[in-house]
């Protein structure tokens, strides 16, 4: 079996990560690319920027929990910021910076919204609130990939200890794989969350005789969905690819997930759920020009669920050189 | 220009500085005499003269594979040395090799002098000695279980009480008074030797130099300064 020393609150922190950061950068594409003006997609903005900040912190939280005496005398995290060679510490300073710009971006949407958080802003905001939004935006863009690339970092660093974690993107180019393919699930399931799901839903109301999301955005969206989804199957190929290349313990984690005791989750939750159905469907909706409710919250959940489930197989599945 | 006469300042910091030089001298006079007069130190001491660094220890334990039978003598000795509760150890041995050619791989703390741990902590709890002991600072460390992931060797445990990282000290104290670990002390076949790496006369250095102790995969390039004899 695979290392014992993270279980499921190291998951879900890493995947929290990544959903508040994939939500971010959607609300932040759709702020900049100006579509949140041109057509009504400011619940997909609404949603990817209030959810950014508090998933993230919640996720530092769990982090927090998983701490031995961390948790029991807190002000040993401050220590955490002191050794720059240490990866986590890079970390800890990103969300700590994220943190408090997401939030800040949550409420400069909600500003838009809600009255008594427009009654809180100053006058001489109000009028600055897009302007700002946007800086907010560009910034904390940068800070959003950092979390969600840092979420690979974090656990591709651990070398020759965990050899499925430490593979590299192509046999000949040193640079580990992880982080790439965390980027992109954390695009992934932010999209998921904050465009399928969301504006699926509030837009049905809008769009109330047709009962679908219907635009050229949708079209766009879709086709980039499709590039994301293509470069994930791409990517979990040369994952496995060559972990098995690499035999002893990589071989054997690679062997755990393809056809071993986690082969259901892999290929149900992973393959089926979340590659091969979000793929039929942005097809389908690239072909019809709009995407009914359902279909939106199919693809939706099932890009969200595979990203869980892949986190939860490769830290599972991570079985040390030596045992 | 005629050359200045001496100022008074001047003059009164040259002769500060000839009074500090003779008290400095006379003080290492009377710590040599001191030092003289002092029993010789183990030579298992940090403090103990005749390394090639003139007093810079740098330890090494080489485990004899062909010696161990697997008794657990030095598992045993570690724990009641380090009051580990029941089912807890810094050392596990390994049994290797089929049912004909049984053999056993002791593993504990490798010491290693590039160590993925002490890279990996986040808060320097963890850190490399100059004599090559690795450990754990217990008031930085939060528990993080970094370290017990990086680890190659597997060689860190997690003390849920208080919630930090322990591994083998190389029972520190102990030698640090010119004694060995426990382990060592605890092993009736000779299968471990400990020393200083740094004097060429000793066991350790010969085997070392000689290529026959050899580090538990070197490839994972982390330099131990446990070693082992493996036939």
């Amino acid at each position: 079996m695979g290392q014992t020393a993270w279980g499921w609150l190291t998951v879900i922190y890493l995947f929290l990560g990544g959903l508040g950061a994939g939500a971010f950068l959607t609300a932040a594409f759709f702020e900049l690319s100006g579509w949140r003006y041109e057509r009504d997609y400011s619940p997909t903005c609404l949603t990817g920027a209030t959810v950014s900040g508090p998933m993230v912190a919640l996720g530092s939280l769990l982090l927090i929990f998983d701490l031995g005496a961390g948790k029991l005398q807190p002000w040993r995290i401050l220590h955490m910021f002191t050794h720059f060679r240490s990866v986590m510490t890079w970390g800890i300073w990103i969300l700590s910076i994220f943190i408090p710009l997401g939030l800040i971006y949550g409420l400069l949407e909600l500003i838009e919204v809600e009255p008594f958080i427009r009654g809180l802003a100053q006058a001489w905001l109000r009028p600055k609130v897009r302007s700002c939004r946007r800086l907010v935006a560009i910034v904390g863009s940068i800070f959003a990939v950092g979390t969600a690339v840092h979420t690979g970092v974090l656990i591709s660093a651990v070398g020759p200890a965990v050899p499925l974690w430490s593979q590299p993107l192509l046999p000949f180019l040193p640079v580990p794989l992880l982080p790439v393919l965390f980027l992109i699930l954390a695009i992934s399931t932010g999209l998921g969350l904050s465009f399928d799901l969301t504006a699926t839903i509030a837009l049905r109301g809008i769009h109330e005789q047709t009962r679908s999301l219907r635009s050229v955005q949708v079209r766009i969206m879709s086709l980039i969905r499709i590039i994301l989804i293509s470069l994930e199957t791409v990517l979990i190929t040369l994952l496995f690819i060559s972990a098995l290349n690499a035999g002893g313990a990589a071989a054997e984690s690679a062997r755990l997930v393809l056809y071993g005791s986690f082969s259901v989750v892999f290929w149900v939750g992973v393959v089926l759920i979340g590659l091969v159905c979000p793929f039929l469907i942005y097809a389908y909706v690239i072909g019809v020009g709009h995407q009914p409710l359902l279909l939106g919250l199919i693809s939706g959940l099932g890009v969200m669920i595979a990203g869980l489930s892949l986190r939860y197989l490769i830290i599972a599945a991570g079985i040390p050189a030596f045992l | 220009m005629a050359p200045r006469p001496l100022s008074r300042r001047a003059f009164l910091r040259s002769a500060l500085g000839a009074g500090v030089a003779a008290a400095v001298g006379g003080a290492a006079l009377i710590a040599r005499r001191i030092a003289i007069a002092a029993p010789t130190p183990s030579p298992l001491s940090p403090h103990a003269r005749g390394g090639e660094r003139g007093g810079v220890a740098r330890y090494a334990l080489i485990i004899d594979t062909t010696r161990c039978v697997g008794c657990g003598a030095c598992v045993k000795a570690c724990n009641i040395r380090n009051n580990l509760p029941g089912g807890k150890s810094y050392i596990r041995i390994f049994p290797r090799g089929g049912e004909l050619d049984r053999w056993f791989l002791p593993v504990q703390c490798q010491h290693c002098a590039n160590p993925p741990c002490a890279h990996v902590c986040p808060t320097r709890a963890t850190y490399r000695r100059s004599d090559g002991v690795v450990l754990i600072n217990e008031k930085r460390c939060v528990g993080c279980k970094y370290c017990e992931v990086a680890c190659p060797y597997q060689a860190r445990t997690f003390d849920e009480k208080r919630g930090v990282v322990d591994k083998c000290w190389l029972c520190l104290d102990d030698v640090l008074a010119g004694g060995e670990p426990a382990c060592v002390q605890a092993c009736v076949l000779g299968a471990r030797l400990f020393g200083r790496q740094d004097d060429p006369n000793s066991e350790v250095a010969r085997l070392i130099s000689s290529g026959e102790a050899k580090p538990l995969h070197p490839e994972f390039g982390t330099q131990p300064s446990v070693l082992y004899y493996i036939v």
